[in-house]
């Protein structure tokens, strides 16, 4: 019973009802979106954004930020089609977007945790370095016209009309979430973005935990990297432009705290499904597509306020309950607990 | 001797010395880069990013951020034209209307930030969807399709500008009006961070908002008002964007995001709030805005591939600095050890 309480005080259970009343709504508006493959579909498109919001969410509970993420999809992106183009096999694009992404997360994370730059600056200057490696590895050209086992495993379904990328995705979520709360090394995570200081007192070596939550969110970058070019089959020089925000806002729609120390994986997969599935919603709804970012906008500052304002108010609970126990003992029953 | 060795110490003097150093390398390689002409245009195709710099620096001193400023731009531009073109009301009652809608934006997104605690990032990334949605929707109300772009502003006697087509395009004493406009903000920013109370308390509010606030400073205000300022400069951006280009669009400045924070940053403001002057701010836009005038008439850098040479310098920058400031430290401790 304490279990199924504690779930529903989990910080992810209040996105995930968000994204249940989101689907009920737009049923309601119009009853020919409730069948399982509109809804299912609302999930597959959120593939990538997936791969983006997971590997950004560790970045995220270390307490940095990393805005270099769309460039390293566009970069990888962009060379998986050039592999594609020379007839390369899905093994080797696969390997290039991984080397490629862990190689910008150890940049990143060396500059980030080794040398103390600020990790929204550091990476900053990372998104335009890789913006203009992108226009170097493709010549300035858009990469299309590749076809062969790539453009075959785009929108391959599995089962029951889930793709096989997304069930794969699926499968990596479920990984990095047992890592992150059932194993020591994925604690650390966590333990790094609440309190810093106090991690590498107990022995957390602060550096090589935001290294290798750079490192793993590079290389889910260059995993969305292979994604979108297997999807799309066509890779602009400016793709993957502004995804690191859409990332972002997933992760924070999903409960993750940008401060760092807060929230988990499933979270940060369901932000990523109520982000990408707005633009589907709103045709069902019957608004043109026109107030995408109105409503995302609205939608993100509500929860964000919302989530502030009774995070505020239960942290002042709970100290008036202190206070109240310590002048009048056994005033409170089981006060020091809260 | 002690004052020299202070400026040489100072982030701005090394920012001066990187000008100069573009100057002279731009300048040897190619004397068609010293025309002032072709400077000042330079500025002015950058003088968004330049503006909105400015204003930024006071969010980042106080600790915040302001990621929705680009997306500003492109608001008051279309609400410009729509209210001209379609609503059919005097150009600048147009203005006015649109710099006072953008100062809503900016105290709706400061109140969250200041009174209800959300972090700025978020708060301002919310801001920079819903701003730029609400000018899609703007432009629908439009009888010009979005991706047009409003056109015909105002006006044009002969060969010169006059009217609301003269902030962009005209010039004074041989200056365009853009870089009056700019260095007339330049002081007024200057101004409001080093010479009033109101920029003390900006540095104050960065240091420790809590000491500020028992020190009887009302913090929540003043952080509010900071993007309030931004989002006005925003809209003059805009507004000098609108009218230089002929044209209202949406989308004006939609990629300007990433280029104010990095101007403000490379400026030596740090983005944890307390540091930061007007002066860095200004050289590090007019460094960028000449690198990316400079290599492609210099070195034959394709314009599309800008991107590259800002990140690296930036990169560099700020491990540079860091580096040198954490040897600058040690070299402090083992001193006094």
């Amino acid at each position: 019973m304490n279990k199924i309480k504690d779930l529903f005080k989990a910080r992810w259970m209040s996105s995930l009802v968000f994204l249940i009343l989101l689907f009920l709504i737009t049923g309601i508006a119009d009853h020919n979106f409730l069948t399982y493959s509109n809804i299912i579909n609302c999930f597959n498109t959120a593939t990538m954004y997936t791969l983006l919001a997971i590997g950004i969410a560790f970045v995220i509970m270390t307490g940095e930020i990393d805005v270099s993420i769309g460039a390293t999809l566009g970069l990888t992106a962009a060379m998986t089609g050039l592999i594609a183009q020379s007839g390369g096999s899905i093994g080797k694009m696969l390997l290039i977007c991984v080397a490629v992404g862990a190689a910008v997360g150890v940049f990143n994370g060396v500059g980030v945790a080794f040398f103390g730059v600020p990790s929204l600056i550091f990476t900053l200057g990372t998104n335009g370095l890789i913006r203009g490696l992108i226009y170097i590895v493709t010549d300035g050209r858009t990469v299309e016209n590749f076809g062969g086992p790539i453009a075959y495993y785009g929108n391959k379904e599995l089962f029951a009309q889930i793709t096989l990328y997304y069930a794969l995705t699926v499968l990596l979520v479920a990984i990095a979430h047992i890592l992150l709360t059932r194993t020591r090394k994925g604690k650390y995570f966590i333990a790094v973005g609440d309190n810093p200081g106090g991690a590498n007192l107990v022995g957390i070596s602060v550096f090589r935990t935001k290294l290798i939550a750079y490192i793993l969110c590079g290389v889910f970058a260059g995993i969305a990297g292979y994604v979108f070019a297997s999807k799309y089959r066509q890779v602009m020089t400016v793709a993957g432009n502004g995804y690191e925000m859409t990332a972002i806002a997933a992760c924070v729609l999903g409960g993750i705290s940008l401060s760092g120390g807060l929230g988990n994986m499933v979270g940060a997969a369901i932000g990523a499904v109520i982000m990408s599935s707005i633009s589907r919603l709103l045709v069902f709804i019957g608004l043109p597509s026109d107030y995408n970012n109105t409503i995302t906008g609205v939608m993100l500052i509500v929860i964000v306020v919302v989530d502030s304002l009774t995070q505020r108010r239960s942290i002042e609970m709970s100290r008036r309950k202190r206070l109240l126990s310590r002048t009048a003992p056994g005033a409170v029953k089981g006060g020091d607990e809260a | 001797m002690k004052a020299l060795k202070k400026l040489v110490h100072r982030w701005e003097f090394f920012l001066v010395i990187f000008l100069v150093l573009e100057f002279v390398v731009f300048g040897s390689a190619n004397p068609k880069f010293l025309r002032a002409n072709s400077i000042m245009t330079s500025i002015v195709n950058y003088i968004s990013v330049c503006i909105i710099s400015l204003f930024v620096t006071l969010v980042m001193i106080t600790g915040g951020i302001d990621i929705q400023a680009a997306s500003i731009i492109g608001l008051t531009s279309i609400i410009e034209g729509v209210l001209w073109s379609d609503a059919g009301l005097n150009i600048w009652v147009a203005v006015v209307i649109a710099i006072a809608a953008a100062a809503v934006c900016g105290a709706l997104s400061g109140f969250f930030v200041a009174y209800c605690g959300v972090q700025p990032m978020v708060v301002t990334l919310g801001g920079s969807f819903l701003y730029s949605g609400l000018a899609l929707l703007i432009s629908g109300m439009s009888a010009t399709p979005a991706y047009q772009g409003i056109s015909g502003f105002p006006a044009k006697v002969g060969k010169t500008f006059v009217g609301f087509r003269f902030l962009g395009k005209g010039e004074l004493l041989g200056i365009p009006m853009q870089i009056w406009i700019y260095l007339v903000l330049i002081l007024l920013c200057a101004w409001i961070l080093h010479r009033t109370k109101y920029g003390e308390r900006l540095y104050l509010i960065g240091v420790n908002q809590q000491a500020a606030e028992y020190s009887g400073i009302n913090t929540r205000l003043v952080i509010m008002s900071t993007y309030v300022l931004s989002a006005i400069s925003a809209a003059l951006a805009g507004t000098l964007l609108t009218s230089n280009m002929n044209s209202a669009k949406y989308n004006h400045g939609s990629g300007y995001t990433l280029a104010i924070i990095t101007a403000v940053v490379l400026g030596g403001t740090l983005n944890t709030g307390g540091k930061g002057s007007i002066l860095g701010t200004v050289l590090a836009s007019l460094i960028i805005c000449i690198l990316r005038y400079g290599l492609p008439l210099c070195f034959g850098v394709s314009t599309q591939n800008l991107d590259l040479p800002v990140g690296i310098i930036l990169v560099l920058v700020v491990l540079g600095r860091e580096i040198a400031g954490q040897h600058m430290l040690s070299a402090l401790f083992r001193k006094r050890g």
